[in-house]
């Protein structure tokens, strides 16, 4: 971001970029915590990830505060404006990240308390959840270095993520199938499952708003092969 | 609301030069005014936004030294050309300045005397002309209980208008706005803007803002002008959302400088 004239003007552009990185640190870092709990079968991890709900919930509001105050001080344009848009879409994405993995906590927690069967395969949801918190740390780098190339390696990433989730419901099914006392807790995993693959779609999300801050272009709802066109 | 479908041109600007003496203060300016749209042209102090609007209907031909090469077509005819009848023109594309400029006579007479010199109307008729006039530069509420008044008693907005209706009741084509609100209050401004949006409907408007947020909000189609030189001409939305030069971008976003 080179400067304006206005220096007040690009502090309170750095200020809130600053502030959305600290809520995705802070997302990411739940995220990464409500694997651990999932993978460590940990109570304690699960209470501190919803803990930390009520932070992620405090820094949305400011931030929301502060680009309602840009937009109505400095009228933005430009690319300027696409920023602020970004963050402003951004910021709903993480905040709704975080609730997906405060629901998994949640769900951490339920199994622990109904004794989950342990033969059910839930060491498997895993590898989804490594990658939709890696893929969450990477779409916030790609915002912060607002780098468009690593924007598009996300949004191929986040297929597999689909895949993964589609062949762990297929297992589960087979699972269900061979003993209805299984269903249960199944469904129990079939709600992690679903709400790791919701992270890896916000992580896509904010990938597609680095795009639109970069060059313009609205991504969502485009094939991949138009948006790599597109950020020739 | 913002209308950036194709239309005519009333105006097709190409390969304009324009000369104060010996300095140039426009290089090969080539662009086209579509009818019925507002074109709105921005620029730093001194980039040529109001010299371009100057020679649209040759107000500069009033001052020695001053030239214009290239074309200028008014609906195909080039107006740069010797023998236009330079009155007629002004009339055809009429013009509003940045500080209002009433006549110092009466309310209606400001709009009659220009009327009177092209035509030879009844009384009757003047007044219904008068009347029109008034109420498409939006005043007429406010003034039709003291048209005999003068034009100078009148609130700089009011008077602003009134030089909207003055230049609206020789029925011209195109009206051109030489930062017609840059004097005005906000009220005021936002009257004028509004006016700008109604008059689109039976008139080409080019206007020239110091005013970014001015030209986003009433034009159809801006041209961002620099050091004499057209930069970038385009739907507004797309010049300011995702403008395609960079030294537009900086302009826009105030990183110019």
């Amino acid at each position: 971001m080179d400067k304006h004239i206005s220096t007040q003007f690009d502090n309170e552009l750095t200020g809130v970029s600053t502030r959305i990185l600290e809520l995705g640190g802070l997302v990411e870092s739940q995220t990464r915590h409500a694997v651990y709990a999932l993978a460590q079968f940990s109570s304690e991890v699960a209470d501190q990830v919803i803990a930390s709900e009520k932070q992620v919930n405090l820094l949305e509001v400011e931030i929301d505060r502060e680009l309602a105050s840009i937009i109505a001080r400095r009228q933005p344009t430009a690319r300027d404006l696409r920023l602020l848009m970004a963050i402003s879409k951004i910021t709903g994405n993480l905040e709704r990240a975080g609730d997906e993995a405060e629901r998994i906590a949640r769900m951490v927690k339920q199994i622990l308390e109904t004794g989950t069967p342990r033969n059910l395969p839930s060491s498997e949801l895993r590898i989804a959840a490594d990658l939709a918190s890696g893929l969450l740390r990477k779409a916030l780098d790609a915002f912060a270095r607002l780098d468009v190339n690593m924007a598009v390696t996300i949004l191929k990433e986040d297929d597999l993520i689909d895949a993964e989730f589609n062949g762990f419901v297929r297992k589960l099914i087979t699972y269900m199938m061979e003993d209805p006392r299984t269903i249960s807790a199944s469904l129990d995993l079939l709600f992690v499952a679903k709400a790791i693959e919701r992270i890896g779609d916000h992580a896509k999300n904010i990938a597609e708003f680095v795009i639109y801050v970069v060059k313009g272009a609205d991504v969502r709802h485009t094939a991949l092969t138009e948006i790599e066109k597109a950020v020739q | 609301m913002p209308d950036s479908k194709p239309t005519q041109n009333a105006i097709e600007v190409r390969n304009l030069d324009f000369y104060y003496g010996k300095f140039q203060g426009l290089k090969n300016v080539n662009l086209d005014i579509a009818e019925h749209r507002v074109t709105a042209f921005i620029g730093p102090s001194g980039c040529g936004k109001s010299t371009l609007l100057r020679t649209l209907n040759r107000m500069y031909s009033l001052y020695p030294g001053q030239r214009a090469e290239g074309e200028i077509n008014f609906y195909g005819q080039n107006i740069l050309q010797k023998g236009q009848d330079l009155n007629l023109l002004r009339a055809q594309i009429g013009m509003v300045f940045q500080k209002p400029t009433p006549f110092p006579m009466s309310i209606y007479d400001n709009i009659a005397f220009g009327v009177r010199l092209y035509e030879n109307l009844s009384k009757s008729d003047m007044d219904d002309r008068v009347e029109s006039a008034l109420t498409k530069a939006a005043i007429w509420n406010e003034v039709k209980d003291k048209l005999g008044q003068s034009g100078l008693s009148l609130s700089g907005g009011q008077q602003q208008r009134l030089c909207i209706a003055r230049t609206v009741a020789v029925k011209p084509k195109v009206i051109l706005l030489d930062e017609p609100t840059s004097a005005l209050d906000p009220i005021s401004t936002a009257k004028v803007e509004e006016l700008v949006s109604e008059l689109k409907k039976e008139y080409t408007v080019a206007i020239v803002t110091h005013n970014m947020q001015q030209a986003a909000r009433v034009s159809d189609f801006t041209a961002y002008m620099y050091l004499g030189e057209l930069m970038e001409f385009g739907v507004t939305e797309q010049i300011f959302l995702k403008p395609s030069r960079q030294e537009t971008e900086d302009y826009i976003t105030g990183r110019f400088g």
